[in-house]
C-alpha cells in the first residue's frame, strides 16, 4: 500500500480528535495486514472512491465511544443508543472527510461514502486482496485504532459512457 | 428511501444470479426497516457514492454462499475459504455495478466501492440515519437477504471523470 495514504489519515485523525474532544494522540506501532480485522466493540467504517480507492475503519471499544460522545455531546452519555451511535459515526465522517481532502491536496482526488456501523466484538471483516494498514492511536479515552485497506484507483468509466454501453 | 432505487437492484440480482449462478430468484416481502441489522453468517457491504448514496448489503447464510460460489466456479466447496469469499464478493460486486448502471439510466450517477465482507452471525451493523428496505430473494442455493440504505444527493456531480481535474484545482 502506498505510503503515501497514511499521513493524511493520521493528521486528521490528530486534528479532528484535537478540536472535537480536546485529545492528543500518540501513534503506536503501525502494522500490515493481510488477514481480516477482528472487530472491537465498535467499528466505524466508510468507503473512499476515486484516485484512491477502497475502505477505512475506524474500532474503538464500547467505553472509550460512550466517553468520545460524552465529550462531544457535553453531557454524559452511558448507553451507545441511537444518539452516540450516531455521534460516533459522524466523528469517523469528519476525520475521513478531512483526510480526504488532503489526499486531493496530495494528488489522490477521492469520494468518501456515508458511514457504516457495526457492533459486536469479535465478527470479523475482509477486505478481500487489500492489504490493511493498522495504525493504533492513543488518547486519554482510550485507543482508536485506524485501518486502512486503500489501493490507487482502477479508471472506471463514467456513468455516461456505462449508459452508452448498456444502450448499444 | 425512493422506491425507485429499489428495482435495479432486485432486476440485477436476479439476472446476474440467473447467468452466473443458473438460479431463479424469487422476491419475498419487502419492508421499511429502521434501527439495526442483525447480521447473519456473511455480509457483503458495498457503498454508493453520488447523486443517489448509501450502502448495500448481501447477507446469507455459509450453506447460501458456498452453493452460490460452488454454482459460480464449477467446483465444490466445502469451506467458505478466501477463494469463496473473493467469489461471493465479486458477485456482489457485479449486482450492485449493474444496479449502479442501471440507476444512473434512471437519472442516478452513482459510483459502487470496493466490496467489503464481514462474517459473523448475530452482529449489529447500522446504517444510521439512512432509512432501509430490506427484501429477501430466495435462490436455489437459499435465500439471499438484501438491504438497500439509500438516499438521493442532488447535490452530487452527474460523472465522474474530474477526478484529476478537481485535485489540480485543490492543489493549485
Amino acid at each position: 500500500m502506498n505510503v503515501n495514504y497514511l499521513n493524511p489519515f493520521i493528521e486528521a485523525a490528530a486534528e479532528v480528535l484535537q478540536v472535537e474532544v480536546g485529545a492528543s494522540i500518540t501513534r503506536g506501532p503501525i502494522a500490515l495486514h493481510r488477514s481480516p480485522y477482528t472487530a472491537r466493540d465498535v467499528t466505524v467504517t466508510l468507503s473512499l472512491i476515486g484516485r484512491v480507492e477502497g475502505m477505512v475503519l475506524y474500532g474503538l471499544s464500547t467505553d472509550t465511544a460512550l466517553q468520545l460522545v460524552s465529550t462531544m455531546m457535553g453531557e454524559p452519555i452511558d448507553e451507545l443508543d441511537e444518539l452516540a451511535q450516531s455521534g460516533i459515526a459522524e466523528l469517523g465522517n469528519v476525520m475521513t472527510g478531512r483526510a480526504s481532502i488532503k489526499l486531493a491536496q496530495a494528488g489522490y482526488d477521492c469520494d468518501i461514502s456515508t458511514p457504516t456501523i457495526i457492533l459486536g466484538c469479535g465478527t470479523r471483516i475482509s477486505t478481500l486482496s487489500l492489504q490493511r494498514l493498522a495504525l493504533p492511536l492513543q488518547t486519554q479515552y482510550g485507543s482508536i485504532e485506524i485501518h486502512l485497506a486503500l489501493r490507487e484507483g482502477a479508471s472506471r468509466p463514467t456513468p455516461a459512457a456505462a449508459i452508452q454501453t448498456s444502450a448499444g | 428511501m425512493k422506491i425507485e432505487f429499489l428495482n435495479p437492484f432486485i432486476v440485477s440480482a436476479a439476472e446476474v444470479l440467473h447467468k452466473e449462478v443458473g438460479t431463479q430468484v424469487t422476491r419475498g416481502q419487502a419492508a421499511l426497516k429502521k434501527g439495526l441489522i442483525l447480521s447473519n453468517d456473511v455480509t457483503v457491504l458495498i457503498s454508493l457514492v453520488g447523486q443517489v448514496q448509501g450502502t448495500v448489503m448481501f447477507h446469507m447464510a455459509f450453506d447460501t454462499a458456498k452453493g452460490l460460489v460452488s454454482a459460480i466456479l464449477g467446483q465444490p466447496f466445502e469451506q467458505f475459504d478466501d477463494l469463496a469469499q473473493s467469489g461471493i464478493a465479486e458477485l456482489a460486486n457485479v449486482i450492485a455495478g449493474l444496479s449502479s448502471t442501471k440507476l444512473s439510466s434512471a437519472g442516478y450517477a452513482s459510483i459502487i466501492s470496493v466490496p467489503m465482507l464481514i462474517t459473523g452471525k448475530g452482529f449489529h451493523i447500522s446504517t444510521l440515519n439512512i432509512d432501509r428496505i430490506s427484501i429477501p430473494l430466495i435462490t436455489d442455493a437459499g435465500e439471499i437477504g438484501l438491504d438497500i440504505a439509500l438516499q438521493e444527493n442532488p447535490d452530487a456531480p452527474g460523472e465522474f471523470s474530474s477526478y484529476t481535474s478537481r485535485a489540480a484545482e485543490l492543489t493549485a
